[in-house]
């Protein structure tokens, strides 16, 4: 029996948190047996309107539809009883490595439905979970334990728990990130046997526009927490005219961009590789007193290819030089040694020591220089501190105060103060602007300039093109860990940025 | 709003001395209680001297600790040091200063297993000291021939063996210089020594800064340039070497290296270990904190002794101060 088709959509919903409005009477509608795609930019609302489908974002205004009728999804039980589920793209999350397949499979029975159930039927949830398994067409050992899967599988599994219980809608938050090519294809296959066999709608989000133009039927692309367009997926719809929706004209943020001296190449990567392939074969170089970008998507490789230049990500080929003298970087120490400095993305869980002083950390890349025969001056390292919170402008009433109290802008300042103290030739920032305030934005441009300025090579990570366009010299695209292309920054736009971070390898047609 | 902040804070400043106002009071009370026979110089020195070894084991446990470690073979580790101490000396009579070194070194080289473990096979510390104690116990048997080391008793087979079949001691019995080593004042030198290394090494040296940035967050640290496994490395070597001196101190004080002699320090250690955390709001394992542990178990320990509890509730009291310690700990702590 064919099962009827069933809408689900929402009706002016919005979301505000503190300062920022993340979605604002968004208006959406799928139906079950069809693949709809969701795109748009980081912080486009994306991942907020998935979260308030599933029920995991009850804050919302407005209204979710079910068929028409309006209902409350102020739970993940909710929205499960309606049929949604998701599955999100860190699946270690929602896997529990120590149990078999068979038990991830159906872990959501096992804990909702064995009331007044003591002894588990090993027997029957192995069948049970083998069925699920074949709905899938999919062919995993259930007895298997979860630790031992690959990603991909792993992904298998959580999609084989979603439909285990009622699914219409099957939420995949970027699902193709991690995966390698044929693991996608197996994906895209899974999904489109869904659609047909099951009559189940499937939204996926994504970045990667050439796997929407082949596997789904239409899309809606969302800008600023607003929904800017959906259309179905016809043979004629271009890259380039999503591209340009998710971009819609530009905010021109203007920060100035200082002139610096651009002197010769003195930083140079070729042909860097890391062990585990999250980056494959990049090359690229930096010139001193240049700032050099390196663009792309959440997910493009970026912060890999930092920590990988950095040792703290292990190398399996390439070479790293710095003014014609070959550098032997196994791990961080080595990097440090060679005056390389890595301002690391995840600042509270990398950059600072939270638990310590402002002191203790602008002292902590550099504390032999504060030492007389190993003992520490603690003057010479509370002057060191009194000097960058005064040059930096770091806020703090005292320079005694524990990180922790510090706001996001003011910890990045500290980070970066660390790698002045210790007088470095490179300089890499990883999203350094990432949750700080517009006026410490400004404020850490400035330094980055300064830093440059001061003939040292800084290479600038971060996917908000804006701030590339306005900081950097030059940039590189980065894909899936590949270097996509090198742009002249004073002769390209976000759109030619965009082209290649969602990993088009044709030449960028200008309009 | 106002008296609420401030109440916090006078709460916080009572849980951050709580070990140091539960050691004045015990000493106020015991006072009271046995007056001068409690207060004087005499027991003072007592109390002193009965602190000297878990305090000494239990900075091992510090330097282990501060950069997030752990070692829970401390103690077994003593017990084969002190074996391999009286053996030297008394078997083969070296010179004691000799002996002394040689347990050091021996120490270190055995605790190049745990640094093995640890850092190569990247086993948590945790376990693989659990696995290390029976090592230890199972080995320092094996070394002693499967009996205590004491002045006068024959000597393993191996070591008769290598005396050319000589089963007696070259050395008869203990000298004043070495059972020295256990008595006080040397005893309790010794200790302020060890407190002063210790605390040296982690307050005054960039080593130190290294290995409570590590215990913060070993992340940041590796990315802030530290080599935190050659910091660690150290960190165990400091460790190894605190073992050999507690090791040496246990068995001239007992005049006799006991069969698993020490074996019993670890949990007293550990207990003055995490009572000196808290002291003074420093969250952090470090060595006058440790100290200032060790002496609060010792006051209470000697004061009820004398007040005429009988000695198998003792560690009860001490499992009692010790719970004190931890909630005093993590009580604020925030729930995930």
């Amino acid at each position: 029996m064919e099962k009827d088709k069933i809408t689900l959509g929402t009706r002016k919903v919005s979301i505000e948190f503190p300062g920022v409005k993340a979605l604002s009477d968004v208006d959406f509608q799928i139906s079950t047996g069809a693949i709809h795609a969701v795109m748009g930019a980081n912080g486009a609302g994306k991942s907020t309107l998935m979260k308030v489908l599933s029920g995991a974002n009850p804050g919302y205004t407005g209204d979710v539809l079910y068929n028409g009728q309006a209902v409350e999804v102020r739970t993940p039980v909710a929205a499960k009883k309606l049929g949604i589920q998701i599955v999100y793209q860190e699946v270690d999350t929602a896997l529990i490595p120590n149990l078999t397949v068979a038990e991830n499979v159906m872990f959501n029975d096992t804990v909702m439905n064995m009331k007044g159930k003591l002894f588990m039927n090993y027997g029957k949830l192995r069948r049970d979970a083998q069925e699920v398994l074949k709905r899938l067409n999919v062919d995993i050992d259930v007895r298997r334990i979860c630790s031992s899967l690959s990603l991909a599988q792993k992904q298998m599994v959580l999609i084989a728990r979603a439909i285990q219980n009622t699914c219409n809608f099957l939420i995949l938050d970027e699902p193709t990130a991690p995966l390698s090519d044929t693991e996608t294809e197996e994906l895209f296959r899974v999904v489109n046997h869904l659609r047909d066999t099951q009559n189940i709608a499937i939204i996926f989000i994504t970045h990667r526009i050439h796997e929407v133009l082949r596997i789904c039927d239409s899309y809606t692309v969302m800008r600023g927490g607003m929904i800017v367009d959906t259309t179905p997926i016809t043979p004629d719809t271009t890259s380039k005219e999503i591209v340009d929706k998710m971009l819609g004209r530009s905010f021109e943020e203007n920060f100035p961009k200082e002139i610096c001296d651009i002197g010769e190449k003195s930083f140079v990567v070729e042909h860097l590789t890391e062990h585990e392939g999250r980056v494959k074969d990049v090359s690229l170089y930096v010139r001193r007193g240049e700032i050099v970008g390196l663009a792309g998507l959440v997910g493009g490789g970026k912060t890999e290819l930092c920590k990988t230049i950095f040792g703290a990500y292990r190398k399996s080929s390439g070479t790293i030089t710095l003014n014609g003298k070959e550098l032997k970087i196994g791990k961080p120490v080595d990097a440090v040694k060679n005056r390389i400095a890595l301002v690391p993305e995840e600042r509270r869980k990398e950059g600072v020591l939270v638990a310590e002083t402002v002191t203790f950390n602008l002292a902590a890349a550099s504390l032999g220089s504060f030492c007389r025969a190993s003992f520490v001056n603690d003057r010479a390292a509370d002057k060191n501190a009194q000097k960058f919170v005064e040059s930096l402008s770091i806020k703090t009433p005292s320079i005694r105060q524990k990180v922790a109290y510090l706001s996001g802008g003011n910890q990045q300042k500290v980070a970066v103060g660390k790698w002045l103290a210790a007088d470095c030739d490179v300089y890499i920032f990883d999203e350094p602007t990432k949750g700080v305030d517009v006026g410490a934005k400004q404020e850490i441009f400035h330094l980055i300039n300064e830093i440059a300025k001061a003939g040292n090579c800084v290479i600038y990570a971060t996917c908000e093109n804006s701030e590339l366009l306005s900081i950097t010299d030059r940039m590189y695209v980065m894909f899936d860990g590949k270097v996509m292309a090198e742009l002249e920054t004073a002769k390209t736009n976000e759109n030619e940025i965009m082209h290649y971070a969602t990993g088009a390898t044709d030449a960028y047609a200008a309009c | 709003m106002q008296s609420s902040t401030s109440m916090k804070k006078a709460g916080k400043l009572l849980v951050d001395w709580a070990a140091v106002i539960v050691l004045l009071l015990s000493v106020i009370v015991f006072t009271a209680l046995r007056g001068g026979a409690f207060f004087s110089v005499t027991n003072l020195i007592n109390i002193l001297r009965s602190m000297s070894t878990v305090t000494i084991f239990a900075l091992a446990a510090t330097v282990s600790m501060a950069p997030d470690g752990f070692d829970m073979a401390a103690g077994t580790l003593g017990s084969f040091c002190a074996y391999v101490f009286a053996s030297f000396y008394l078997w083969f009579a070296m010179p004691l200063w000799l002996a002394i070194v040689l347990t050091i070194v021996f120490a270190m080289v055995m605790y190049l297993l745990n640094m093995f473990l640890i850092l190569v096979c990247k086993v948590p510390d945790m376990l693989a000291t659990c696995a290390l104690q029976f090592v230890h116990q199972g080995l320092g048997l094996a070394y002693t021939g499967g009996s205590a080391v004491s002045a006068g008793m024959s000597t393993a087979g191996w070591a008769t063996a290598l005396k050319g079949g000589d089963s007696t001691p070259l050395r008869s019995g203990w000298t004043p210089a070495s059972q020295n080593i256990g008595k006080s004042p040397y005893i309790i030198i010794i200790m302020v020594l060890c407190v002063a290394l210790c605390f040296v090494l982690l307050e005054r040296t960039k080593y130190g800064r290294y290995l409570y940035a590590m215990g913060g967050n070993k992340t940041a640290a590796k990315l802030s340039g530290i080599d935190v496994k050659k910091m660690r490395f150290m960190a165990g070597m400091f460790a190894a070497l605190f073992i050999a001196i507690g090791g040496i101190v246990v068995c001239s004080r007992n005049s006799a290296a006991q069969i698993n002699g020490s074996d019993s320090y670890l949990m007293s250690s550990l207990a003055a270990v995490f009572i000196g955390r808290s002291v003074g709001g420093r969250e952090k394992y470090n060595a006058l904190g440790t100290a200032i542990g060790a002496l609060l178990i010792s006051v209470l320990e000697n004061g009820m002794t004398m007040c005429g509890v009988v000695y198998y509730i003792l560690p009860a009291v001490k499992g009692a101060v010790l719970c004190l310690a931890l909630i005093a700990a993590y009580i604020t702590s925030k729930e995930d």
